[in-house]
Formats: C-alpha cells, structure tokens, sequence
C-alpha cells in the first residue's frame, strides 16, 4: 500500500511517500503554486491532483499543516499539526522523551514529550518573527545565500528589534557599522534563539530534537545546544517530519 | 428613559434605581454587524494599533450611539487603558462618571464609592435596595442556567456565556430578558444532549472572539464554567450589596479571583482550563501566576481583533484537545 503524508506549510507544501516496504520518497512544492496548479476546491475542499503531480496514486492520504484549518484535503485524513511532528519525530530519533523544537516558515512551536504522548507545548503567536521567513528575509539584505547565512554562529552582532521588519532596518544600521559579514549572520541566528529561549526554558528535558527547515541552520543547532547546554538531534529529513508524521500514523491507524 | 453606558461591570442596581437603562459598552461593540468598524474608526482617530480592541470599540461604539451621552467608566479594577478611554471620550463631550473598585477589597471605600453614584445619578439607598431584589429574581434562574450547564449536559458553553455576559446589563430590561431565559430553560429538555468528552474551563475576560465555543463543541469538548462571565451574575446569595460587589471578583486582584477558580474547577470537575487573555492587556502578565497556581493542564488564548478564531488560535485548541485525550 502505497501511503502518503502532506505536510500543508506556509512556504511549502511537503510530501512523503510511504511504500509498502516502508522506505520513503520526499517532495516539495511551493505552497502558492502547489495550490495553483495541482489543486482546486470542490465543494470547499481542496481536490489534490496526485496523477498530475507524478507520484502515483496512494491509497491513503493523511494531512496536517498550517492550511489544514482552511483547506480540507478531499479524501484525507486530517490531524493536528503537532500531533503530526510529535509522531514524526519519534519515527525519526525513535526517542520518546524530549523537547521538540519546530522551526517552519512562519511557525516556531516547543512540545514537551514524555513516554512517547504531547504533554504541553508552546508556539509563537502574534508575530512571525522568529521563524525561516525571516531567515530569508535577513539573508536578502545581507545579499548572502540561506546556506552562507546558516554557517556563522561566532562574535554575533546584538539585534534587538521586536518587529522583523524594524530589524531590516537596524541590520542596514550594523552593516553601515562595518561588522563583518560572519557577525552580522551570527546576529540574526541569534536573534532567533532569542524569541525561542523562553519557550525552550519552559519546556525544557535532556534532549531537544530540532526539525522544520529551519533546523537546517548548522550555526541555530550550534547556537542551541551551547546555550541550553543538552545535545540537539536533527533527525535525517528535519523539514519533511510533519509528513513523516502523518505517514506514521496512517500505518498506526490501518 | 434615559441610557447610561458603562464600560464594564458596575453597581447596575443604582442605575436601575435612578430609573436610567444601563448599557454595557462591550456588549453593543462586540455584537455590531461589523465590531472591526469600530476598531478601525478608533484607530483612524488616532488610538494605537498596538492597544486592547476592547477599548477602541468601546470608544467608537460610545461616539456612534448618540443617545449614550453619559457613560460610568471604572477607573480602578479595570485597565488604566480606561482612563485614556474616559479623557478622549470627554474631548468628545460625553460625560463621565468615574467608578473605582479599591484594589484591596476594602468595604468603607467600596461604599463611598457606590454612594456617591447613588448620588450621582439622583436617587436613594432605598430604591437601590427595590432594584437589587427585582434583579435577584432574575439572578437565581440565571444561576439555575450555570448549575444546568455543569451538571446537565444540554446547556451549551455558548449559552450559558451569553446568558450570564448579558447580566453585566440586563439588556436594558431585566424582566424580559427573563422571559428569553425562561423560555431558553423550559425547551431545554427537548435539546439533544451535547456529546463531549473533555469538559473545559474558561478563565479571563470574555472573548472578543464568537464561534470558540461551538469549534470546541464540534471536537467532542464543551465549556462547563465561563469565570468571568458567571461573576458578572453576582452569583453569591449576600443581601448586603456592598459586600456582594465584594465579594464579585473580576476587579480584585489575581490572588483573590483564583480562590473562586479553583473552587469551581474542582466543583465542575474539568479536564482542561483555558485562559483567554486579550492582546496588549496586564492581564497577559498574571497568566504566568495562574499557570503555577493551576494545577490544571492550562492553554493560554491571546484574542486580538473581533469575530472569528484565526488559524493559529485554532491549531492551538486542536493540539491542546490531543493532549487531554
């Protein structure tokens, strides 16, 4: 049986495959144009065109995702967002106590886990600020590559703008200072630690597993493990866990 | 007869006394065909973005009914927000009566305070004694509402909501707004019992938000006690009226309001409580002394803008329901 898992995020739509083996495929679309082109709505649902997108037709779907609330998946299964990562990542690190931090697009979310079940969490709320959006934002006005931005977590510059965008701003400020390029990335991972300390402390265990695309920054995972002094594991496919999730439990729940 | 607004919860015997027809300020906002309207005319006046849309909309709501020319603001109990709130209104030429709950719960202060409304609005000691019994009539069956709620199963967290918020007011007419709450009660048993599981508190000021109850109803959880809501009621029993706005909770310190939480969390046997807190508000702050003090799976709400729960909100509530599962 041919399983499949869509993680519904903010930047992108993410994709795993489970096949009747158990090994998986991972996919990713551009949330705007996976809506626009592999997408319509049918009677308020959203019809997901899987013939179109190329990766067969699987016999069961489950979704999860910031557009799970907007958008229902015709035909899929639908569970919460958190329950998805929770189950994703205990797939992946096979662990089941820690303190899961989840860093997306526009999401930053801190879940306790304890003998494998969600016992508190904690997400961001008004403000996006401390999330990949801003990562990419920040790493356009540096004029430097997300891959270049993650590297630098040493001799951070100090950032202290609450709104994302005044930060722009003051981050023009640092560069007209003429700190390096290395300081100036190291300020703005930090800058996301920052908005994620007090989440983290609250929540705190042994371990803290890191997905989300975000937990592809090598210089946060640095940043993290130094600061809240215990080791942070990033399972294998950090950003398709949501889907990983979601595939975990369709086979729990055949 | 002639209206008198009030910003929120007050001695509303004396007005009813003064034979003046009060009017919550919030409950006219917030049940506007469009209550954001009324944020952004505030905003355009030149209140922050950043503020409680409590008291933008009670600010333009104020401005739009012109009938409402004299308004009781509570200066002390409530949000200093509020006195911002009575300056602009004043600027405006509405006339404010202030009204101060002592922080410390003190009784002599208290009754000053209610006496010089009682003279404020031209009436007595007496009638305000008549008024207070005319309302306890209507008080015991909105008490019988809330007992139903926790200990039935056909009153809706909506509902029981709705009915007790009303009683800050009466709806300007305490008599029929008992005969709503009568006939609500008497085709109760003809109601198809709700189905739920996790039975859930709310704790913190009534939310700017409608449709959370029914989004937690259709996921097999329901509200069995609304805080702030039923000590709106005076649910208290106590003929000295003095005491009873004692006794009444909601302007009084953290310490003081978490004594009548917990003993309704324990009474009402819940499985979860939810603190709603409105954005940019003090009270944002106490949430992290309910969450020591609450020995209660806790998940805080942040409201923002009226109307309806934003996908964020609602991610929240789902995830917190996993966990009581």
């Amino acid at each position: 049986m041919l399983l499949c898992g869509i993680d519904l995020g903010s930047r992108s739509v993410k994709v795993a495959l489970m096949d009747p083996d158990g090994g998986f495929s991972f996919h990713k679309f551009d949330t705007v144009s996976f809506y626009r082109q592999h997408g319509r709505a049918v009677a308020g649902q959203l019809q997901v065109d899987f013939a179109a997108l190329g990766l067969g037709v699987p016999e069961k779907v489950v979704a999860t995702g910031y557009g799970r609330q907007t958008i229902n998946v015709k035909g899929a299964e639908v569970i919460p967002e958190l329950k998805a990562h929770v189950i994703g990542a205990i797939q992946q690190t096979k662990l089941s106590e820690f303190t899961l931090l989840d860093l997306g697009g526009q999401d930053s979310k801190v879940v306790l886990v304890a003998r494998g079940r969600m016992m508190d969490f904690q997400t961001n709320d008004k403000c996006a600020a401390s999330t990949g959006r801003y990562l990419e934002n920040m790493a356009a006005v540096l004029d430097i590559s997300l891959a270049e931005l993650s590297r630098h977590y040493e001799h951070p510059v100090d950032l202290n703008s609450t709104c994302a965008i005044f930060g722009e701003t003051e981050l023009i400020g640092k560069v007209v200072e003429g700190h390096t390029t290395a300081s100036l990335a190291a300020g703005v991972n930090y800058t996301i630690f920052k908005r994620i300390k007090p989440m983290l402390t609250k929540l705190l265990t042994d371990t803290i597993v890191f997905t989300g695309g975000v937990a592809n920054n090598q210089a946060l995972v640095q940043i993290v493990e130094s600061e809240m002094k215990v080791p942070v594991v990033v399972p294998e496919y950090p950003q398709y866990n949501g889907a990983i999730g979601c595939c975990a439990w369709g086979m729990e729940s055949r | 007869m002639q209206k008198i607004g009030m910003t929120t919860t007050i001695p509303v015997e004396v007005i009813y006394a003064a034979g003046l027809i009060p009017v919550d300020l919030n409950n006219i906002f917030v049940t506007h065909p469009n209550p954001q309207s009324l944020v952004e005319e505030a905003e355009i006046a030149g209140y922050p973005r950043n503020l409680c849309a409590w008291i933008k909309g009670l600010y333009a709501t104020t401005l739009q009914n012109d009938d409402i020319r004299t308004i009781v603001a509570v200066t002390q109990g409530d949000c200093s927000n509020t006195h911002a709130l009575m300056e602009t209104l004043e600027m405006a030429g509405v006339k404010v009566l202030p009204f101060a709950f002592p922080f410390d719960r003190d009784y002599d202060l208290l009754k000053l305070q209610m006496e010089k409304l009682v003279t404020a609005v031209g009436t007595t000691w007496e009638e305000v004694t008549l008024a207070k019994a005319r309302l306890e009539e209507v008080r015991q069956r909105v008490k019988e509402m809330d007992r139903l709620t926790w200990q039935g199963d056909r009153v809706s967290g909506w509902d029981n909501h709705l009915f007790q918020v009303c009683c800050s007011d009466f709806e300007g007419d305490p008599e029929a707004f008992a005969s709503r709450l009568d006939a609500y009660l008497a085709e109760l048993p003809q109601r198809d019992p709700i189905k739920a599981d996790i039975r859930l508190a709310y704790i913190g000021v009534p939310p700017i938000m409608d449709d959370l109850y029914d989004y937690l109803e259709e996921r097999g959880a329901r509200i069995v006690f609304n805080e702030v809501q039923r000590q709106f009621t005076m649910p208290f029993d106590i003929d000295d009226i003095v005491e009873q706005y004692r006794t009444y909770s909601y302007p009084y310190g953290i310490f003081y309001r978490l004594e009548d939480i917990t003993r309704e969390l324990e009474r009402r046997q819940v499985d979860g409580v939810i603190h709603y807190a409105q954005s940019f508000c003090y009270r944002q702050i106490e949430d992290l002394i309910i969450r020591q003090k609450l020995k209660y799976p806790i998940l805080t709400l942040e409201g923002d803008k009226p109307n309806k729960l934003d996908a964020r909100t609602r991610m929240r509530l789902d995830a917190f329901l996993d966990i009581l599962r």
